[in-house]
Formats: structure tokens, sequence, C-alpha cells
């Protein structure tokens, strides 16, 4: 390759142009950085959506967007966020990351993973060409419920674009959980043992295994709803002899270890940011490790904590609620090591510690009022209201979103060579942090004066009207703090600050070599001899000097 | 520097004035004022729980933020480290019985409450149970009595007699909640559900639909009307004939039609022939859209209902809205 290019001066082959070089990357970084971009865009497109619909409810009887524009407002930002945003944007950070904190070169099978790049892409052309599609997008909701989303009430192809998008998504997903699994099995360092694995790898690996088990589960399940809609089949449809629950079963079976394929990595980032802000080791590497095992395990136990409501058996109400307490167990652990990890640490308080302790602190709100909705009796007065709209957002959006953030603002430079502004991160940050409670918090009281989920306007004034009108300031805030990151990375574009290789004094292997890295990472790897391999080439280097 | 604790005491401690101040006024810090046992039961469990957390939130908030003042940089340089702890294992095991331990209480005092929200109470001086079958439609609620009465949206029933709940539905699901008489049960089709309310207190309840059904799951609204013996045995003798059809009108129809037929959602009907056909009259009603000749989306309404319940809603649109002379 170098003998042709010295060879042809001038003359590069097509596929390393500006563009096409991007296009036929099978380069794991390049294919992390795709997917890290363009989750980012559909996560703007999503929270488009979500201002559409705080506008929409901001005052009593409102006329904003019309119902079906709101039904389906609802459904894209679910589905957008969940499978266009948050799950892409982790497989983005894990495929940059894997290899570089492993010392690999890539990921095992790298023509795979720009396959499930581009079948990503594409799922979400699809589910955007929804949009379009006759009759209107999909509206029956980002979880589609039968027998509302079986053709007789949800006549038009929007219904089966979304399916579709999901399966090309789900198709994406499993082929880069396999990618994952292989590459961190077999192509380690040398002397990186299991217990010397990154926390971030760690919840990688439980990722993975989570998508294979969930993913595919939800494509045979979705497929039975297409085969209903399009070739007659009655699987979910009750008078005809099928069963509408048995579709709640299906989908919730995949929905639960969702969420902890949208959390666990989260969990992993944060793992991550805090030892190294905190200048001290991570307290409890053994302990962390093994609750991530133990929530992927449990997570596939808990499914029909969302159907307490659908009268199920006492008994197995009973079973779910105990196994959904059981997971706040391992949670627990994992929130008291991180502020363990801080204790007598030097904080450095740059964005991506910001972001990493908004994660914990907002996190453990949305993991204890889980234990409210892990309680059946309790369930049944707060299911399907904002309650549970509030919950979910302090875990996907306090969460989540929070610690996707520190990830951004730590590997930044790593990825681009050039550290993102710390006086806009930290607005950012800010903004977020207030614009965050001010829209989710109210929700939880609006909950439980008996605001339902999915109402596209309501006539209560009082309180009702307080609370929505706060959510929607918030929002607009929110909003505002996105804008602020979006200027951060036009400006880090142009002057942003270069740095060298580790600018955080890091742990971990992927800041041993360049930012950016070679496309082949590392000229060589050290010999690992803990688990913060970075901090022992430090030593070593100030011994020999 | 030793002031610092204290500040922090403070703060948590009118934190938590507020929070119990909030919790007082009910702004949307607990269930509703329950008006029933079952879903006073689950405010119990409710407040149990939300004792315990709020006391992890405030411990584990609380440690954060001090470690977040104590232990800042406060110029000390970049490669300044902590103490290289790297673990402790009595802690960690610490930390992992006692939220057993909570959740293990909690679990307990739920079960203990469990059997007084879930079993419908037994009959007893007070009276017989009133069992009531309530059917989930796109889009309104439809209330069968034990002597055959039908009403909508809009539930009967006489203050201290224990009433019981069938939920059904015919079309898609649905959630049966008025929050201050109880939890939600969902109304799916194939499947029957129970609940029960008994309330001492006269007077009208709202509830809601809490299941997303469709494009007018917000309009899916129910009271619940209780009264005085008398009132309810006079109200129900009469069969509510008078007021049946019209409120089949506003209902069932006049959501999508609006109240005069105008049209709204669906299309302004005032003119259409069907509403001086009976018989093409019960065929769309009775099957939606669901035939070739019929576009558009319009649900089968008025799928499993009597020959009464249509006659007096044919009663009702023949005289009130036929020609647009006015509904309601």
């Amino acid at each position: 390759m170098a003998a042709r290019d010295t060879a042809l001066p001038g003359r590069l082959p097509w596929t390393q142009g500006r563009v096409a070089s991007w296009v036929t990357t099978v380069d794991h970084k390049r294919i992390g950085i795709l997917y890290i971009g363009t989750s980012l865009v559909f996560f703007l497109v999503g929270g488009v959506f979500a201002l559409l619909m705080r506008a929409q409810l901001a005052t009593p009887n409102e006329h904003f967007v019309t119902r079906d524009s709101y039904n389906e407002l609802f459904t894209m930002h679910g589905t957008t966020m969940i499978f266009l945003f948050v799950v892409p944007i982790l497989a983005g950070f894990a495929n940059f990351l894997v290899p570089l904190m492993i010392g690999a070169r890539d990921v095992a099978f790298p023509r795979l993973n720009a396959l499930s790049y581009w079948l990503y892409l594409l799922g979400g052309l699809v589910l955007m060409s929804s949009w379009f599609a006759s009759q209107g997008a999909a509206r029956a909701g980002w979880y589609s419920y039968v027998p509302l989303s079986e053709k007789f009430f949800s006549p038009g192809h929007g219904q089966d674009l979304w399916i579709l998008s999901i399966h090309l998504t789900s198709i994406s997903s499993v082929i880069g959980a396999i990618n994952f699994i292989v590459t961190i099995h077999n192509m380690r360092a040398r002397g990186m043992s299991w217990m010397r694995l990154p926390l971030f790898v760690w919840s990688v690996e439980i990722f993975a295994i989570l998508i294979l088990i969930a993913l595919t589960e939800l494509s045979a399940g979705l497929t039975l709803l297409l085969l209903d809609r399009q070739v007659g089949t009655h699987f979910f449809i009750p008078d005809k002899g099928g069963n509408a629950v048995l579709y709640q079963h299906l989908f919730w079976f995949f929905g639960h270890p969702e969420v902890y394929i949208m959390v666990l990595p989260a969990m992993g980032i944060v793992s991550e940011v805090i030892p190294v802000f905190s200048r001290k080791p991570i307290f409890g590497y053994k302990a962390i490790a093994f609750s991530t095992v133990a929530i992927g395990f449990y997570s596939m136990l808990v499914w029909a904590h969302h159907m307490f409501s659908v009268g199920l058996p006492t008994y197995l109400n009973v079973f779910f609620m105990l196994s959904s307490m059981t997971i706040a167990v391992p949670t627990g652990i994992k929130i008291f090591n991180w502020i363990a990890t801080t204790w007598r640490g030097n904080l450095i308080f740059d964005t991506p510690l910001l972001f990493a302790l908004g994660f914990v602190g907002l996190f453990t709100i949305g993991g204890l009022s889980g234990i409210f909705l892990a309680s059946f009796p309790i369930d049944w007065q707060v299911t399907d209201t904002y309650y549970v709209v509030a919950h979910m957002h302090y875990v996907l959006f306090g969460g989540t979103a929070f610690a996707l953030f520190a990830g951004l603002y730590y590997w930044w430079p790593k990825m681009f060579g050039r550290v993102l502004d710390e006086r806009l991160g930290k607005t950012h940050f800010w903004l977020t942090f207030i614009g965050f409670n001010l829209t989710f918090f109210p929700q939880h009281m609006l909950g439980l004066l008996g605001m339902p989920r999915r109402i596209y306007t309501y006539d209560h004034h009082g309180l009702w009207e307080a609370y929505n009108l706060m959510s929607s300031i918030g929002s607009g805030i929110l909003a505002l703090g996105v804008l602020v990151f979006l200027a951060n990375v036009v400006k880090t574009a142009r002057i942003g600050r270069r740095v060298g290789n580790d600018p955080w004094l890091a742990d971990t292997l992927e800041w041993y070599t360049t930012s950016p890295p070679p496309a082949w990472n590392f000229d060589r790897v050290p010999f690992v001899t803990s688990a913060r391999p970075l901090r022992d080439v430090r030593k070593r280097l100030a011994e020999v000097r | 520097m030793r002031r610092r604790p204290f500040v922090l005491c403070l703060v948590v401690g009118a934190a938590l004035l507020l929070a119990g101040a909030a919790a007082a006024g009910n702004g949307g810090f607990a269930p509703q004022t329950p008006e029933s046992p079952n879903a006073g039961r689950i405010n119990d469990s409710y407040k149990l729980i939300a004792l315990f957390t709020g006391l992890i939130l405030i411990l584990v908030e609380a440690a954060l933020i001090a470690f977040v003042i104590r232990y800042r940089r406060r110029g000390r340089p970049r490669d300044a480290e902590g103490p290289q702890v790297r673990g402790h294992t009595r802690l960690e095991l610490i930390w992992t019985a006692l939220p057993v331990l909570i959740l293990a209480g909690i679990g307990s005092y739920v079960f203990y409450k469990l059997p007084g929200i879930k079993d419908v109470p037994k009959a007893r001086a007070s009276g017989e149970r009133i069992a009531i079958r309530v059917d989930a439609h796109q889009f309104y609620w439809q209330f069968t009595y034990p002597n055959g009465a039908v009403s909508i949206d809009e539930l009967h029933a006489p203050v201290n007699r224990v009433v019981t709940l069938d939920i059904h539905s015919g079309d898609v699901d649905h959630s049966w909640w008025v929050p201050e008489l109880g939890g939600k049960f969902d109304a799916i089709p194939g499947k029957t559900n129970r609940t029960w309310f008994q309330t001492h207190r006269a007077g009208t309840y709202r509830g809601q639909c809490g299941e997303f059904c469709g494009i007018f799951h917000a309009a899916m609204r129910a009271r619940v009307v209780v009264e005085p013996r008398g009132a309810y045995e006079r109200w129900l003798s009469s069969k509510a004939k008078p007021q049946l059809g019209r409120s089949e009108w506003t209902g069932v129809c006049a959501k999508c039609h609006g109240l005069k037929g105008q049209g709204d959602y669906g299309p302004n009907i005032t003119g259409s022939p069907l509403l001086t056909d009976r018989q093409g009259f019960e065929t769309i009603l009775r099957n939606g859209r669901d035939q070739p000749n019929i576009p558009g989306v319009m649900p089968p309404v008025a799928d499993g209902w009597s020959k009464q319940q249509l006659d007096a809603l044919f009663a009702y649109v023949e005289s009130k809205i036929v020609g647009g002379g006015g509904g309601g």
C-alpha cells in the first residue's frame, strides 16, 4: 500500500477520497465515529419530537399539533431515542474504545462491523420514511401493543415500516454484539486477564450478550406481528384464537434487558471517568464487575413488572416484584462504590466528571423510584402515568445521556486530537442539569395527580397546569444545553486546543497511543500488569527518570 | 471548616420539612387521597417505601455533595493522587446486606397489605356486593348493572356497598383507572379482570383510560357517581332510559363527530341518510369501517350492544341530530 502511494504521488485510489474513505472504511475507530455522529443526529431529531410534545402539553386544551401527529410523535420519539440514539451511540463508543482499551488492532470482523453500521443507518432511514407512509407514521407507541398495532386498528404502512426498521437495527446490533464478544474474548493484550479488563469493556461484554438474547427474541416477536398484518395470520388477534397478552410477554422479554443494554455501558463509562478525575483507583473493582454480570442476569427475570396491571396470577406478580427488587441490590453496590471512589480523592472538576457525578446523583433518583414501581400494588396506581415517564427519563436521560456526555467530553481528544472547550462544556452541563430536573421532576407529581401517559391534551387546571408548564419550560432549557454542545463541537473543530496522547493522565490503554490513533492503533502494546496499565507505564517512566 | 457538616444538616433538614409540608398538602407527592380501602392500603405501602427510599436518597446525595465539596481539587496539581484505596470487603458486604434487609422489610409490608388490596371483601351487614360489568371500547366506557341497565362513561354506585367490576374489552387494550378508588386494571380482549371499590363518601370521582388505545385515548374518561342508596335505586329502576340515548350520543358518537354531529375528527354526519335508516344505522355502528363501501377509520362502536341500546341512540339521533337540529 505504502509503496503504491509513493509510486503514484497525487493520485490516491478512489477509496481514499475525503468522503469515500468514510464510506468504504472498515476501521473500527472511523466506524465508531460514524456511529456516534449518526446517532447524535438522530438524538436531535428525537429531541425535536419531544419538544413538539412538550409544546402541545404546556397548557390545557392546547392545539399545537393534531391528535394523530401527537400519537406519531411519541411513538417516533421513543423508537428513535432507543433504537437510533442510545443503543447505537453505545455501540459507537464500544466500537471506538474496545480494541483500543484491550490493546487490539481492530475488532475481530472489521467488514461485518461496517455492515453493522450501514444496516443501522438504513434502519434509521426506514423508520423516518414512515412519516411519508400512507396514513402517516407508526402511532401505536414504541412498544406497539396488539391489537392496536394490528392491521384493523392501524391501517397504512407506517406500522410495517416501523417493524422493518426495528428488524434492520436489530440485525445491526446482533452483528455488532457478536463482533464485540469475539473481540473481547480473543484479542486482549498480553497480560490482560479478565480481572484487569477495563470496567467499560466488562459492561460491553454484558451489553453484547444481552443484545444477542433480547434483540433476536424481539425480531421473532415482531415477525409474528408482521405476519398478522400482512399475511393474515392471527397470532395476537383474540377473537380468532390469538392471544394479546402473549405479545406483551414477547415484547417485554426484550424490553427489560433492553433497559440494561442501554444502561450498563453508560455505567461502564462512569466507572472509567470517576477514578481518572478523582486520581484514585476505582473502589471495589470486582464488586462493580460482578454486579454488572448480576444485573445482566437478573435483567432477564424481571420483564413482567411492565405487565402488573394486565391481571397476571398473583404468584407471578409476586415473583416479578421480588426479582425486580433484587436488581436494586447490585445497582446500589455500583452507586456506593462510585461515591466511595471520590472519597479522599483529588476531584478535578472538568466537564467529564461533572457529567459522571451528575449521572450518579440522578440515576439514584431513577433507581429509587423504581422500587415503588416494583411493588405491584403501587404499580397499579402509577403505571402508565407520568410517574413512569419521569422514572424512565431519570434512568435513561439523567442516567445514560449524562454518562454519554461524560464519555464524549472524556474521549473527544482521543477521537479528534482536540479537547472540547471547558467553559462551554460547563455551561452545557449546568443547562442540562437544571433543564433536566425542571422537565422531569414535576412529572413524578403529575403521575401521582393522575395524569396518564400518551394523552395528547388535558383540561385540568391548577397543579396539572403548573407542573406541565414547568416541564415544558425545562425542556426548552435542555434544548438550549444541546445547542451549547453543538456550538462547542463546531468551535473545537475550528480552534480547539490540540492535546497529546494522554491529556487527563488516565489509566487505560487507549491513552497510550497517539490522539487520534493511527489506523493500526499501536506501534507497541505494553505488557499489562494491572487494571491500570497506563498508570503503571507512567510510574515506570518516572522511576527510570 | 467545622461549619460545613452543620450547614449540610440545615439544608437536609429544610428539604425534609419542605417534603413533609408538600406531602401533607399532597401536591402530587403521594397518590391521591384514597376513598376506598384498597386505594388506602396502596397509599400506606407508598408512604412506607417513600420513607425508606427518602432516607436512602438523602444519605446518598448528601454523601455525594459532601465529598464533592470536601475533596475538590483546591489548586492541587492534576497528578496529585488520592490514597490508592482499592476497596473494602466489609463495606461491600454491608452495603450489599443492608439494602437486602430494607427490601425484605418493604416486601413484607406490601405482602401484609396485599390481601386487603386485591381480595374483594366478603358480603357483610352493609349489604350484598354489587357486580357491574365494565366494557371498554374505542373510545368510551360502558357499564352494565345487575338488572340489565346500561350507562355510558358514567358509573353509578351506592355509598358503603362493595362494588365489583368485571372489566372487558372488545377491541384494543384499555385500562380502568379511578385513582381515588384503587389501581389500574387493564381491559384486554379475550381476558376478564376484576377489581372492586367501596366508598363511604358520596361524590363524583374522575377516572381516565390508563392504556394508550388510539386517537381518542385522552377523551376516554369516566366518572364514578357515588350516591346515597335511595338515589341509586331510583336511578337504577328508571334504567336510565331517558338519558341513555343522550349519553350514548355524547360518549360514543360526539367525541369524533362533534356534539351536534357537525364533524370534528370524523365527518359531519348531520345530513347522513344512515341516521334515518334504522338498518344502515345498525350496520355501520356494529361493524365500523370493516366493510367494503365505507372508507375512513370508524371503529365498530356498537359491537355487542343490545337492541334497546341501539333503539335509544336511534331515537335520540332522529329527534335531536338529524338536520343539524342541535344536540346536547
